[in-house]
């Protein structure tokens, strides 16, 4: 019950976050939101991954964003009303909400493990995921100068 | 809760994010949508993890949550350095230049 309460309230956030034209009250009920996801985690005995959760989210990114609002400001545009892309959500969202119905059984454990197995596929994984996070680093890294590079170009053409 | 509500649950988060992506045009809420994504993917590995004892969904989530790290931090960082440049505060009109008029 409590589990339901929480991901319900999760679900009002993230509708409140989304559609509340004032900056900071979006931010704070985003903050909320990550650190209600966290403790859900928790709930379910993945204590690391509820940890990061709060950590990363509520303590970084949302310090992140409020950093940015700082600096630019928050003159934003009004919301373009798209109807194509509200019909198309519609859609993906029903045919989404098929597959929780059409899964095969498998086996209930309800037991996730403790965070030394947790960690224990981690490290057994160690080369995959550095791998993987430097090509995904080199990627950002790679697109952020290629896009700073094209806007600067484009500046001094106009 | 048994498997079927956490995903139930998780695709009412990420539709809201798609929603949010697609309509706003604001840079924040764009980011709270792309969290809100990963967060929905992030969901429903954690409840699988749970529910069927799949410990190596929980390796996958927390590679996602370093990526939208890396990726809200490069994203702020390219749009910050994009408004000094072009003094846009719009994501789509980014190439034109140019200030928002709000008429």
């Amino acid at each position: 019950m409590v589990s339901f309460l929480l991901l319900t309230a999760v679900i009002i956030l993230a509708v409140i976050s989304i559609t509340v034209k004032r900056t900071v009250p979006a931010v704070l009920s985003f903050a909320i939101l990550m650190f209600l996801l966290g403790l859900y985690y928790i709930g379910y005995g993945e204590k690391l991954l509820g940890l990061f959760q709060i950590f990363v989210y509520t303590g970084g990114i949302v310090v992140l964003m409020l950093f940015g609002v700082t600096v630019i400001g928050t003159n934003f545009p009004k919301e373009k009303g798209r109807a194509w892309a509200v019909t198309s959500i519609v859609l993906i969202t029903i045919g989404f909400f098929i597959i929780p119905f059409i899964l095969p059984s498998f086996n209930v454990v309800n037991n996730a493990g403790d965070i030394h197995e947790q960690v224990k596929v981690l490290t057994k994984n160690y080369a995959e995921i550095t791998l993987f996070l430097a090509v995904v680093g080199a990627s950002l890294l790679y697109g952020s100068i290629r896009m700073l590079h094209t806007l600067k170009h484009e500046k001094e053409i106009s | 809760m048994s498997f079927q509500i956490d995903m139930i649950f998780a695709i009412i988060l990420f539709a809201i994010g798609l929603y949010g992506i697609t309509t706003k045009a604001d840079f924040l809420k764009i980011f709270f949508s792309l969290e809100m994504l990963l967060n929905a993917v992030i969901l429903i590995l954690a409840s699988s993890a749970y529910h069927f004892g799949m410990t190596q969904n929980l390796a996958i989530a927390y590679i996602i949550i370093v990526i939208a790290t890396l990726e809200a931090a490069a994203g702020v960082l390219i749009f910050l350095l994009a408004n000094r440049i072009t003094h846009e505060v719009i994501p789509d009109r980014l190439d034109e230049g140019g200030k928002y008029d709000d008429k």
